[in-house]
């Protein structure tokens, strides 16, 4: 699909790594020494039969096996995420519990709402905002994500912090709002009324018997936000000037770049197919009745 | 100043007809000063030489340079991501070239002030024709691999350009003019580059002005990025695809060494976090910034702008061969709508200069100033359209690219023409929709029966008077075809004397304003942002960036 989907853009791999002056024959003679201007099938048989050995290809563009830069920027957006979901996971749970204990008092309006409220910006303008107070204005923060080369653990850590900042903003009132409902209709079921009667203390009650429930859905979030956030962050990555995978994808679309695009592609897969057998994973470990439903 | 005749005979003495003619033009007050040092580059007098022809001719001494501030800084720029692989033969985007051309130097330069300096070649000549054209090469430079650059290596360079078997980039600039075989070795020092057909300017396709002509080792095989071979002041120190270069200072440079330590690019995908970045004082330089972009910081204190006058441009083209606009007194009518004043003043923020629908920018020393501006005139227009029958107006679609500030300069001509009764449809496409295959029959570009095409600056008119203009132009997109043009620009482009190539400019602008195919409604000058404080910083108007004399206060 994403090789057919290539084919169908405008313009040629030689026009697009050439430019739209240069001469007719050059761009011929760099399509043939490519060998793009081969059938499709063929084309399309070579990659796959190279693929299958593991070899990525090599790229149009840069003229370098495609490999080291999927890995490379696949790594990048690895620890972008770690440190966004390091961030968010704990303080989106936390928020949405506290505002389940607190529901309909103001506490919980003003996790809600303004959960609700960063949300539904969008990233860039989140980015920019942050930018301009801790980066411009401040100065605290660095503005690129780039951190010089072997840095070390915390280093790499001060560059992150603020590219995973418009991340932890945006998933923070997804994350609690889910969290504050599965909490909400834990609190209310069977079994935590049976708990409280039976005279267990509060905090076990909590720790037990609803919090193991209410974050199931919160885990299933989490999991497809994953996905998301190796694969799609073409816009912070490029306020951020961050090598990841999404804009890896996004300049070898505009490139033509079709070894690059494919490799980036079916590596994106991966994760989102790791990532929500992770999520089927917890949800078994923390539902145990999934596990006896499929023995039964 | 009182001229000195006694010293401009001294300096006359052994001249070729065609430098004593330019000489005699300055003396006279037929050129100008500034004209007379341009075209006196441009036919290979050294600029020592000229100053003190100018100064014996009464015009005093040139101002002398700015003092060079304190070595050892660490200049760190800003610029576009590399579109590919760094390659001198195939490299066609700005990121890119600009890496390159920190190591690797061409035969001359094209200064901002459109003066070809010498850099690996010391002088050149052109025969009496200007068919065949002599340089001399500068002895003892290294590269950085340690080999000296000869005649073979520059041999070499430039037919890898002129081969249409290479994917050369430079094809487009070589076709007509250079084939492979045509550049040939006379001594170690000397290589005669043997034309199709005579050029006045064929230095400029030796210049920085075609980025692809730097000087690297005759034994290359297309792997730059391994090597970074070249002759430059600086010597790669790291390159990573997509993130940045940094460079060191080359102490085995030929000229003066280079006042930075070292200098570090950093690439951005978008100039916005470019633009922070600077604000942020994580970088120093932004190499090139698009004057809409970059509103935000022509007015901060703590930036300086390094401002060029160039010929880049905006083309809007109108079929002439089809549709509405194959009337010539249709396409005169919708330039007039135009007005080029608020386009240069509120558009450009200032920073352009009026276009009269030829490609002879203010910059040029050949344009012809007395040829009268076309200003906005609606009444004028009205009584062209109703002259053509077409008083009612009619439908057409302008197509174009999303690029820079042309999608807003598509609305306003939108607005402007309406005041006729021309209803424009705007279609603005992606730059690759826009120039699809880029020949015709697979090219919106091409094809499409009006259009607004980015084309970037040139040292010398040649290229856009050819490529977009003439009959059989390869980006003819107007479908203009006139034999009387085609005579006068190969005449042009073949003058070699600055007085022949004014007077035929000028017939060239008469006729385009006539027949209108392109609107050339402003020339955008190139914007290069530093931090205060930052020094020495030379770009120029074709993306590339001098930083030898850089320094940091």
């Amino acid at each position: 699909m994403v090789f057919l989907g290539g084919q169908v853009l405008p313009g040629n791999v030689g026009r697009a790594i050439l430019g739209p002056f240069a001469d007719q024959r050059a761009v011929d003679a760099l399509n043939h020494s490519l060998g793009v201007d081969r059938p499709l099938l063929v084309q399309y048989g070579s990659w796959i039969w190279n693929f299958l050995q593991g070899d990525m290809g090599t790229s149009y563009v840069f003229r370098a096996p495609v490999a080291p830069f999927v890995i490379d920027a696949l790594g990048n957006s690895m620890k972008l995420a770690l440190v966004a979901f390091v961030l968010v996971v704990p303080i989106g749970i936390l928020g949405g519990v506290i505002a389940a204990l607190n529901v309909n008092r103001p506490l919980d309006r003003i996790i809600s709402l303004g959960g609700l409220s960063v949300t539904v910006l969008p990233e860039f303008v989140t980015g920019i905002i942050l930018i301009l107070i801790f980066g411009v204005w401040l100065r605290w923060l660095p503005i690129a994500a780039a951190w010089p080369k072997g840095a070390g653990f915390f280093t790499q850590l001060y560059y992150l912090i603020l590219p995973s900042l418009p991340l932890f903003l945006v998933l923070f009132g997804y994350i609690a709002r889910m969290a504050r409902s599965g909490m909400i209709e834990a609190l209310d079921s069977d079994y935590t009324r049976t708990a409280v009667l039976k005279g267990l203390p509060w905090r076990t009650v909590i720790w037990r018997h609803v919090l193991r429930n209410a974050l199931l859905p919160t885990i299933t979030v989490i999991a497809t936000q994953t996905g998301y956030l190796i694969g799609g962050l073409v816009v912070i990555e490029t306020l951020f000037r961050y090598q990841g995978i999404g804009s890896l994808i996004f300049t070898a679309a505009r490139g033509k770049d079709f070894p690059m695009l494919e490799a980036g592609i079916l590596t994106i897969g991966i994760v989102y197919a790791v990532a929500t057998f992770v999520a089927d994973f917890l949800y078994s470990v923390l539902n145990p009745r999934i596990r006896l439903g499929a023995e039964q | 100043m009182r001229k000195n005749y006694r010293i401009l005979d001294l300096l006359r003495r052994g001249r070729t007809p065609l430098e004593n003619h330019l000489i005699d033009g300055l003396i006279d007050g037929r050129i100008s000063r500034r004209e007379f040092v341009r075209h006196g580059s441009l036919l290979g007098l050294s600029l020592p030489l000229l100053g003190r022809i100018g100064m014996a001719a009464g015009f005093g001494a040139a101002p002398s340079l700015a003092r060079a501030g304190a070595p050892g800084a660490t200049i760190r720029v800003g610029s576009s991501v590399p579109a590919a692989a760094i390659d001198p033969v195939t490299i066609a985007d700005a990121g890119g070239l600009l890496v390159m051309q920190q190591v690797a130097e061409f035969l001359c330069v094209d200064g901002p002030d459109l003066v070809l300096k010498p850099a690996l070649a010391e002088s050149w000549k052109p025969n009496t024709d200007g068919s065949v054209w002599t340089f001399k090469l500068r002895k003892g430079v290294k590269f950085h691999s340690g080999g000296e650059m000869k005649a073979e290596d520059v041999v070499a360079s430039i037919d890898r350009l002129a081969d249409p078997a290479n994917s050369s980039n430079a094809l487009s600039v070589f076709n007509g003019i250079l084939k492979k075989g045509a550049s040939k070795k006379v001594d170690d020092y000397t290589v005669e580059f043997h034309l199709d057909a005579p050029n006045g300017n064929f230095p400029y396709m030796l210049s920085s002005d075609n980025y692809n002509a730097v000087i690297i080792p005759a034994s290359y095989k297309g792997d730059y990025e391994k090597s970074f071979d070249g002759t430059g002041p600086f010597k790669i120190e790291k390159y990573t695809p997509k993130v940045g270069a940094s460079f060191v200072r080359n102490d085995d440079y030929w000229g003066e060494k280079a006042l930075p330590d070292r200098t570090e690019f950093t690439f951005f995908t978008d100039i916005q976090p470019q633009i922070l970045a600077l604000q942020g004082g994580q970088i120093d330089i932004i190499n090139q910034m698009p004057v809409l972009a970059g509103v935000a910081v022509l007015n901060d204190p703590n930036v300086e702008i390094i401002s060029l006058k160039s010929s880049a441009h905006q083309q809007l083209h109108m079929h002439c061969d089809e549709g509405p606009t194959k009337d010539a007194r249709v396409r005169r009518a919708i330039a007039l709508c135009l007005d080029r004043e608020k386009l240069a003043a509120g558009l450009m923020k200032g920073r352009a200069a009026l276009g009269n629908d030829s490609p002879f920018a203010a910059v040029y020393p050949s344009t012809d100033t007395s040829v009268p501006q076309r200003k906005q005139d609606i009444a004028q227009a009205k009584q062209l359209m109703e002259a053509a029958g077409l008083a009612q107006g009619f439908k057409m679609t302008l197509t174009t690219e999303r690029y820079l500030e042309i999608p807003e300069y598509a609305q306003l001509i939108q607005n402007w023409v309406k005041e006729i009764g021309i209803e424009l449809e705007l279609n603005i496409l992606d730059q690759s929709a826009y120039y699809g295959d880029a020949v015709f029959g697979k090219s919106n570009w091409l094809d499409s029966a009006m259009g607004i095409t980015d084309y970037g600056h040139r040292g010398v008119p040649n290229v856009y008077l050819a490529a977009p203009l003439k009959s059989d132009g390869t980006w003819n997109a107007a479908h203009f075809k006139n034999k009387d043009y085609d005579q006068m620009a190969a005449s042009y482009i073949a003058a070699l004397d600055l007085e022949a190539q004014k007077a035929t400019a000028g017939k060239i602008q008469k006729l385009l304003l006539e027949e209108t195919p392109v609107v050339f409604g402003y020339f955008y000058d190139y914007l290069t942002a530093t931090a205060k404080g930052v020094a020495g910083v030379q770009p120029t108007a074709m993306s590339q960036l001098f930083l030898e004399k850089a320094s940091k206060g």
